[in-house]
């Protein structure tokens, strides 16, 4: 996951020299930039996921005391 | 909803002018919204999937009736509807920041919500996000589209621009510069956060993703056609908003400075028995007048707020400084507080009208709807550190309601004399008796008292 960042970072900021761009439209370059982080929030998002369900899985399985099963 | 159209117009005015999917229009006093043809299908998705149940249930969505009026635009109009009303409409920059961060987690929650019955949201605007009943709302009806597999989100950026660029400036560098908000209408360019931001953001994965690189993108990639055969599956679009989620979650800020520890200053002008009088002349001042909507001036950190809401009125709470108004909210939001609506707000220079002809954000004096006006320990900031001279307060006062209710603090009062340590006293007019004969001119004076214990006098006033 670092290095996927590290790597959209390096692509982005390996931009063009700055040129004028107070005329351009933000809006594309938003676009572009959720195209190129997706891999890595939907990736993120799936290990998040699936991580939470382990921790609860194995919270459940540890929280289980002798008081539970008597009830 | 009232509050964003200045009169009677059957034509779309206010800020609901630029969305092809219909508009706000008023009709004797009430607050309609046109639905075209070209919103249909999102419409009757919205409705018919279970979406607009389920965020009102929620109470994130402005419940509203479909209506039989006629409409402005009959050529293009596809249904009328008619909005809950609400009590006052406030601007981002009005907003403290638990209150903006509390609107970006509604937006985002919205958007989940939405995109579990198919749909997305198409504008993630911070003036859309009112406070009603003490939570954030969504006021729009028409933000949602139908949800087009592999679509990016086409809000992401004015998500970052509304919420994630004005938290993060006030979370890392200083809460003052929430007032960009004025000035950029639709949200904070994401490259001038970013230039704004310490440098130690760059440390931060979430701002390094959603502020400096999504900027430095929007730079690199101005003007580029995205590649067609490129998409943001759901699994992705979730990831993104997840991410925003946790970036929001992670911003924190904590009032702090010089000034803090003066809070309770006004407090301490009275004694117990002071303090106890001048709250119960307030309260039957108020109930002598029985207002629906209170505006309380220089409200602090609300002590005169509640016991005006006590009296079954709507409090909007004003006060200047930010950390007061962030207090006010955490202990609005703390104690479930429905009727009371914290809100920066700097009298010596009130949100002005902003944006396309000057219409699509109203300045305070035309948001003025308030039954009575609480101005009470406020003369003396407004009159000897603002040099506003008393007959200049009272035609402003009078702009804003048909009572008020006014402390006068005299010259000899302790805090009085603090703001005179440090500059001439050129203020001969400040005296009880000249503060009379300018109230005078503008209001019937009906009742006054001086505070037990203290030379503070307290009136009830009713606009000529």
């Amino acid at each position: 996951m670092f290095i996927k960042f590290l790597f959209i970072a390096t692509q982005i900021l390996s931009a063009s020299p700055d040129k004028n761009t107070a005329y351009l439209d933000p809006g594309s370059g938003s676009f572009i930039f959720q195209l190129i982080i997706a891999s890595l929030v939907g990736g993120a998002f799936i290990v998040k996921t699936y991580w939470k369900r382990i921790t609860a899985y194995f919270q459940k399985f540890f929280s289980k005391n002798p008081k539970d099963g008597e009830e | 909803m009232t509050l964003e159209i200045r009169q009677d117009s059957t034509l779309p005015l206010g800020a609901s002018f630029r969305d092809p999917s219909g508009f706000i229009f008023k009709l004797e006093n009430r607050i309609y919204r046109q639905i075209n043809h070209s919103y249909q299908n999102d419409y009757l998705h919205l409705i018919e999937s279970g979406l607009y149940a389920k965020l009102v249930e929620e109470q994130l969505l402005i419940p509203h009736q479909e209506v039989l009026v006629k409409a402005p635009r009959p050529d293009l109009a596809y249904k009328i509807i008619e909005p809950d009303l609400l009590n006052f409409i406030a601007y981002p920059y009005e907003i403290c920041f638990s209150q903006l961060k509390d609107s970006a987690l509604a937006t985002l929650k919205i958007q989940k919500l939405a995109l579990d019955y198919g749909m997305s949201l198409k504008d993630s605007s911070a003036y859309n996000i009112q406070f009603h009943h003490g939570k954030p709302l969504l006021i729009d009806t028409l933000s949602f589209e139908r949800y087009q597999d592999g679509k990016p989100w086409v809000a992401y950026r004015q998500f970052c621009q509304h919420f994630l660029a004005p938290l993060s400036l006030i979370a890392y560098q200083d809460s003052r510069l929430a007032i960009l908000q004025a000035n950029f209408i639709d949200g904070i360019p994401l490259d001038f956060a970013s230039r704004l931001l310490p440098l130690r953001t760059r440390l931060t994965p979430s701002l390094m993703l959603h502020i400096h690189l999504h900027a430095a993108s929007q730079k690199k990639y101005a003007n580029t056609k995205p590649a067609s055969n490129r998409s943001v599956n759901q699994t992705a679009l979730r990831g993104l908003i997840d991410s925003l989620e946790a970036s929001t979650n992670k911003l924190k800020w904590s009032p702090s400075g010089p000034g803090w520890a003066a809070y309770y200053e006004e407090e301490h002008s009275y004694t117990i028995a002071g303090l106890e009088h001048k709250q119960r002349l307030v309260k039957e001042y108020l109930s002598q007048i029985n207002p629906q909507i209170v505006w309380d001036l220089g409200a602090n950190t609300g002590m005169f707020s509640r016991i005006a809401s006590d009296s079954g009125a709507f409090i909007v709470a004003f006060d200047f400084d930010p950390a007061a108004v962030e207090l006010n909210y955490l202990d609005v939001r703390k104690h479930q507080e429905l009727k009371i609506l914290p809100l920066i707000q700097n009298l010596t220079n009130p949100s002005p009208a902003i944006g396309w002809q000057n219409q699509e954000r109203l300045s305070l004096i035309e948001r003025a709807n308030a039954d009575a006006i609480l101005a009470l320990a406020l003369v003396h900031h407004l009159s000897i550190s603002n040099n506003v001279t008393l007959d200049n307060l009272a035609n402003f006062l009078q702009k804003l309601s048909s009572h008020l209710i006014i402390e006068f603090v005299p010259k000899s009062d302790p805090q009085v004399q603090r703001l005179l340590l440090v500059r001439e006293d050129i203020f001969s007019d400040y005296t009880q008796e000249q503060f009379e004969t300018a109230f005078n001119r503008n209001f019937i004076i009906h009742k006054s008292e001086t505070i037990q214990d203290s030379q503070r006098r307290i009136y009830l006033m009713e606009r000529r």
